[in-house]
C-alpha cells in the first residue's frame, strides 16, 4: 500500500465519519442565509449527535428485535459503502473492493432494513414513508445503473470507481455527449436518492409528507444518533461519488484530495441554491422526475454510439 | 423418509464429484433411440441443484404429511416426481429424456390431484396440463429434430437450427414460465402442498432451464443473435412483470410463484447477455453471464424452495395463507420467522446474501454487454441493466412487505395469534437454508470459476474470496459479510449500552393504535401502484352506504387483474372454443359422412403420391 492509498483510507473514515454531518450542516446553515435567517451554525449536527448520544431510547410497545437491529444494520451499510467509494481518486484496500454496484446494494440494505423497522413498530406514517422511499427507489436504482454505464463506456464498461474516477480526469470526457447527459442525470437522481427538495423536504415536520424521515418518528436516543448520520453519510457519498466520476481531477494525490473537497463544497451550496429556489413536487412526479434523468441517460448513450460510430 | 434423503445425499456427492473434476460419467449424448443415462458437468450442477432441494422438501413433507388422509401415496408420488426430474438431467438419448421430461410434468399434477380435490383446483391442474402440454410440444419438435438431424450430443447445421431454436425457445420457455408463456405458473404452484411446490417453483423450471441450455450452448451452438435478443426481452419482461405482479399478491404462495416468474426472467435475461456477448467475441464476458445464470439458478433454487416450505409451515400452523390475515409470527415462531427474513432479504438481492452476489453479477454481465460497440447490443444491454436494476428495487419492496405482513406487527387474525413452531425436522431444514443463504452469497467467488468452466469455450474466471473479474470493483462476497457484521456488532454494543426508558406506545399522532388502523400491504404498494396505474390498470370498487346523520358504512374493493390473462389469453381460449365449434359441424354421427371423409383422404393421398409429392 502506497502512502497516497493510507492517505485514501484515512480520507474515506475521517470524511464519511467526520465530516458527513458537517456537510449536512453548512447546507442548512447556506439555506438559513439564503432565505434571510440567521440558520443553525453549521457545527449544530454535531450537537445534535452528542445531544442524542446521551440520551436514553424510548422503544414503542409492539416493536421487536428487527426494529431494535435496524439503526445499526443502517450505519454499518453506510459505513462500510464509505470504505467502497475512492476518496480523490483513491482508496485504500479496506478487503470490501471498490465496485458502484456494491455501493448501490449496500444503499439498498439501509433502506429495506430500515423499511423492516416500520412494519415492526405498526405504526401508519414510518410505513407510509418507507413505501414512498422504496417506491422512488425502483426509479433510482434504475437510472443509477444507466449513470454508472454511460460513465464506464470511456473505460470498457469497467464498474470499478478507481477506474471511473480516472477516465473522469482532465478535460478530454467533457467533449462527449455521454459525459455531459450523465452528469446531469446524476444530478437529478443524487437529489432523489439523499432525499433533498425538490423530492422531499428534509426539514419536513409533517409526518403526512415525510419520506425519508417517517421511519425515524419512532427513534430515540443513540439509535436515532445512528440514523442520523446515517442520512448525512448518504449524502456525503453522493457528493463525493459526484466529485469522483464528474470532477476533472489530475495531478498528485494531495490537488486531487483538495479538488474533490472544493468540489464538495460547491455542491453543498449549489443544494442550498436549489432548495431555496425550489418547493418540493409532488410525490406522483417524483418518478417522472427520476424517469426524465433516465431518459438523459438513454440519449447520452445514443450519442456516445453516434460519436463513437 | 431417510432412505430417499440417502440416496439423493448420495447422487449429490456424485455430482460434486463430477463437477470437481472427475470427468463426465456414464454414456456421452447420442442421436438413436437406445435408453442411456449419463451424468456430465451442466447435469451433475442441475443434479447438485434437485438432490439440495429434494431433502429439505423430503424432510418437511414428512412433518407437513403427518397424519393426512394421502401421506403414503404424497410421498411416493413426491420421490417419484424427484427421480422424474434427475431422469431428465441424466438422460442422454431422446427417449429417456422425452419419457422423463413427459412424468415430469405428470406426476406433480397427480400429487396435486391427491393431495385436493374440489373443482377448483381441478379446473387450475387442466389449465397447467393444457398450457404445458401445449408449449411442451416445442420440446418434441426440437429434440426430435436435433435426433434426426443426429445433432443430440453434436452442433447442428446451419438449415434446421432457426427452426429448432424456436421450437425449443418456445417449448422450455412454457415450462420455465417465461412471460408470456407463464400463465399455468401462478395457478399451479399455489395450489400444491408445499413441499411439491417446493420442487415445481425451485427445481421444475430449472430443468426446464437445463434444457434450454443444452440447446442453446451445445446442440444448436453457435446461437445467432436474434435468439439472444429474444432472450433478453423476454427475461427482462418477466422480471420486472413477474415481480410487479408478485407485489399486488395477496395470498403467500402466489406471491412466491409470481416471484419465481421474476426469477426465471433475470436467468433467462443472462442467457440471453451470454449469447450476445459471445456472438461479439467477447468469450470472457459470455462465459460470466453464463456463470451469472447458472449462479441465480442455484440461488433461487435454494431460497425458494426454503420459502415455500416457510410458507407452508406458516399455512400450517396460522390456518391461512392470506397476508393481511398472518402478522406478528417472528414471536410465535422464531426458527421459521428467522429463516422466512434471511429468505427475503436473500431474494431482494440485499448484501452480503445469496441474491445479492448472484444479482450482482447478471446486472455487469449486462452492463458489460452495454458498454460493447454495437449499437443494437449496446442500447439491449442498457435497457436491460435499467430494467433489471429496477427489478431489484421491486423486489426489496416485495419482500418487506412479505416479512413485514407475515412477522411483523400485530397478529391481523386468530389463527396467526396462536400458531405454534413447527417441529424439529421442518425447523432444520427451514435454517438449513438460511444458512445456505449466507454460505452461498459468501463463498461466490469460489463457485463462480467453477460454473464458467461449464460454459462453452475455453475462457477461465479466476476466483477467490473476493471475485476479482475484470472491469469491475471485485465483489468481496466475504470482506462484506465480514466488515458488515463487525460494524454491525460494534454498533450494536454501543447503542444497546445505553439506558432504556419504559417502552411508549407508538406515534399515531396522539391516537390510540387500533387494530383497525393497522397498516396493509396494499397500502404500503399504493404509491407504485398509483404510478403504475396506466400499465397495471387496477379495478376499485367503492360503496358508501348512506344513514341516518351521515355516512354508516363504506365498503372499498381493489384488485388488479392479471392483464396477461385477459388480453392475450382469454381472446385465444375463445378463439380456440369458437373454432372447436366449427370442427365439431363436421362431426355429424352419420358412419356414411365418416367413410366419405376416409375415401376423400385416401384419394387426396394417392393424388399426392402419385404427383410426386409425397416421394
Amino acid at each position: 500500500m502506497t502512502g497516497a492509498d493510507a492517505g485514501a483510507g484515512v480520507a474515506q473514515v475521517a470524511g464519511g465519519l467526520v465530516l458527513a454531518p458537517l456537510a449536512a450542516g453548512w447546507i442548512q446553515h447556506l439555506k438559513g442565509r439564503l432565505q434571510g435567517r440567521r440558520g443553525p451554525s453549521a457545527l449544530q449536527p454535531y450537537r445534535d449527535l452528542r445531544r442524542l448520544w446521551g440520551k436514553s431510547a424510548v422503544q414503542p410497545s409492539a416493536a421487536g428485535p428487527l426494529y431494535r437491529a435496524a439503526p445499526a444494520v443502517v450505519a454499518a451499510a453506510l459505513l462500510v459503502a464509505a470504505l467502497v467509494v475512492p476518496v480523490g481518486g483513491r482508496a485504500a484496500d479496506w478487503g470490501v473492493g471498490h465496485d458502484a454496484l456494491v455501493v448501490i446494494g449496500l444503499l439498498a440494505l439501509a433502506r429495506g432494513a430500515l423499511a423492516l423497522s416500520a412494519w415492526d413498530t405498526g405504526a401508519g406514517f414510518g410505513l407510509l414513508g418507507a413505501g414512498r422511499d422504496l417506491t422512488f427507489a425502483v426509479f433510482v436504482e434504475g437510472v443509477l445503473l444507466l449513470v454508472v454505464l454511460l460513465a464506464g463506456r470511456a473505460v470498457g464498461g469497467s464498474t470499478d470507481l478507481v477506474a471511473l474516477s480516472g477516465a473522469a480526469a482532465g478535460g478530454a470526457p467533457w467533449h462527449s455527449a455521454a459525459h455531459w447527459c450523465a452528469g446531469a442525470a446524476f444530478a437529478l437522481v443524487a437529489l432523489a436518492e439523499t432525499g433533498r427538495q425538490p423530492v422531499d423536504n428534509p426539514d419536513t415536520h409533517l409526518e403526512l409528507t415525510m419520506v425519508h424521515e417517517g421511519p425515524l418518528l419512532e427513534y430515540a436516543g443513540r439509535d436515532l444518533a445512528c440514523l442520523q448520520w446515517a442520512a448525512a453519510a448518504r449524502l456525503w457519498l453522493m457528493l463525493v461519488l459526484a466529485a469522483g466520476l464528474f470532477a476533472p481531477t489530475t495531478g498528485p494525490f494531495t490537488a486531487r484530495l483538495a479538488l474533490a473537497a472544493a468540489t464538495v463544497a460547491v455542491l453543498c451550496v449549489a443544494i442550498a441554491l436549489t432548495e431555496t429556489a425550489l418547493a418540493k413536487m409532488r410525490i406522483l412526479r417524483v418518478p417522472v422526475f427520476v424517469g426524465g434523468a433516465g431518459a438523459l441517460c438513454l440519449i447520452g448513450l445514443a450519442g456516445s454510439l453516434v460519436q463513437g460510430a | 423418509m431417510l432412505a430417499p434423503c440417502a440416496g439423493s445425499l448420495l447422487i449429490a456427492g456424485g455430482a460434486v464429484a463430477v463437477l470437481a473434476g472427475a470427468g463426465p460419467a456414464g454414456a456421452p449424448f447420442h442421436s438413436t433411440l437406445h435408453p442411456r443415462l449419463g451424468l456430465d458437468g451442466l447435469s451433475a450442477l442441475f443434479a447438485l441443484v434437485v438432490c439440495g432441494s429434494v431433502v429439505p422438501a423430503l424432510a418437511a413433507a414428512g412433518d407437513a404429511m403427518a397424519g393426512a388422509p394421502a401421506r403414503r401415496p404424497l410421498l411416493a408420488l413426491t420421490c417419484a416426481f424427484a427421480l422424474a426430474l434427475l431422469g431428465v438431467l441424466a438422460a442422454r438419448d431422446v427417449v429417456t429424456f422425452l419419457g422423463a421430461w413427459e412424468l415430469m410434468t405428470l406426476l406433480p399434477a397427480t400429487a396435486i390431484l391427491v393431495a385436493r380435490r374440489d373443482r377448483a383446483v381441478r379446473r387450475t391442474v387442466f389449465v397447467y396440463l393444457a398450457t404445458t402440454h401445449l408449449g411442451g410440444a416445442g420440446v418434441w419438435v426440437a429434440l426430435l429434430l436435433l435426433a434426426q438431424h443426429g445433432a443430440v450430443g453434436a452442433a447442428l447445421g446451419d438449415g434446421p437450427r432457426t427452426l429448432v431454436l424456436v421450437a425449443a425457445l418456445v417449448g422450455f420457455g412454457t415450462k420455465a414460465g417465461v412471460m408470456p408463456l407463464h400463465v399455468w405458473l401462478p395457478r399451479a404452484h399455489p395450489v400444491a402442498p408445499s413441499h411439491v411446490s417446493a420442487l415445481m417453483s425451485g427445481v421444475m423450471v430449472k430443468v426446464a432451464l437445463y434444457g434450454l441450455l443444452r440447446v442453446l450452448f451445445e446442440w444448436a451452438a453457435p446461437a445467432p443473435r436474434w435468439a439472444g435478443f429474444v432472450l433478453l426481452g423476454a427475461g427482462v419482461l418477466s422480471a420486472v412483470a413477474g415481480i410487479v405482479y408478485a407485489l399486488v399478491q395477496r395470498e403467500l404462495k402466489r406471491l412466491l410463484a409470481f416471484s419465481t416468474v421474476e426469477n426465471v426472467g433475470i436467468i433467462v435475461a443472462a442467457l440471453g447477455a451470454s449469447v450476445l456477448l459471445f456472438a461479439d467475441h467477447r468469450p470472457v464476458w459470455g462465459s460470466i453471464a453464463f456463470a451469472a445464470a447458472l449462479l441465480h439458478t442455484v440461488t433461487h433454487a435454494v431460497v425458494k424452495t426454503m420459502l415455500f416450505l416457510a410458507a407452508g409451515a406458516i399455512g400450517h400452523a396460522a390456518g391461512t395463507l392470506e397476508l393481511e390475515r398472518l402478522g406478528g409470527l417472528l414471536r410465535r415462531m422464531p426458527w421459521t420467522g428467522w429463516s422466512l427474513v434471511a429468505g427475503c432479504a436473500a431474494i431482494a438481492g440485499l448484501p452480503p446474501l445469496a441474491g445479492f452476489s448472484s444479482e450482482w453479477l447478471v446486472l455487469e454481465a449486462t452492463l458489460h454487454l452495454g458498454s460493447g460497440s454495437r449499437a443494437a447490443d449496446a442500447v439491449a444491454g442498457a435497457l436491460a441493466t435499467a430494467g433489471l436494476a429496477a427489478t431489484a428495487g421491486l423486489a426489496v419492496l416485495c419482500f418487506v412487505k412479505l416479512a413485514g405482513l407475515v412477522l411483523l406487527g400485530a397478529a391481523r387474525s386468530p389463527g396467526a395469534a396462536e400458531a405454534q413452531e413447527v417441529p424439529a425436522a421442518t425447523r432444520a431444514a427451514l435454517v438449513t437454508g438460511a444458512g445456505a443463504c449466507v454460505a452461498l452469497g459468501a463463498l461466490a467467488g469460489e463457485i463462480v470459476p467453477v460454473l464458467a468452466r461449464l460454459a462453452p469455450g475455453d475462457a477461465t474466471v479466476a476466483g477467490g474470496a473476493a471475485l476479482r473479474l475484470p472491469g469491475t470493483g471485485s465483489l468481496p462476497a466475504v470482506g462484506l459479510l465480514v466488515a458488515l457484521g463487525l460494524v454491525f456488532g460494534l454498533l450494536r454494543r454501543a447503542t444497546g449500552r445505553a439506558p432504556r426508558a419504559a417502552t411508549a406506545p407508538a406515534w399515531t399522532c396522539g391516537q390510540r393504535l387500533e387494530p383497525a388502523l393497522a397498516y396493509t400491504g396494499a397500502g404500503f404498494t399504493k404509491p407504485l401502484r398509483l404510478v403504475l396505474e396506466a400499465v397495471l390498470r387496477p379495478a376499485r370498487e367503492l360503496e358508501v352506504v348512506d344513514g341516518v346523520g351521515g355516512v354508516r358504512r363504506i365498503r372499498h374493493r381493489a384488485e388488479v387483474p392479471h392483464r396477461f390473462d385477459e388480453e392475450l389469453y382469454a381472446p385465444l381460449a375463445r378463439g380456440a372454443l369458437r373454432g372447436a365449434a366449427v370442427a365439431r359441424r363436421l362431426q355429424s354421427g352419420s358412419l356414411r359422412t365418416y367413410i366419405l371423409y376416409m375415401l376423400a383422404l385416401v384419394i387426396g393421398l394417392l393424388a399426392l403420391a402419385r404427383l410426386g409429392g409425397l416421394a
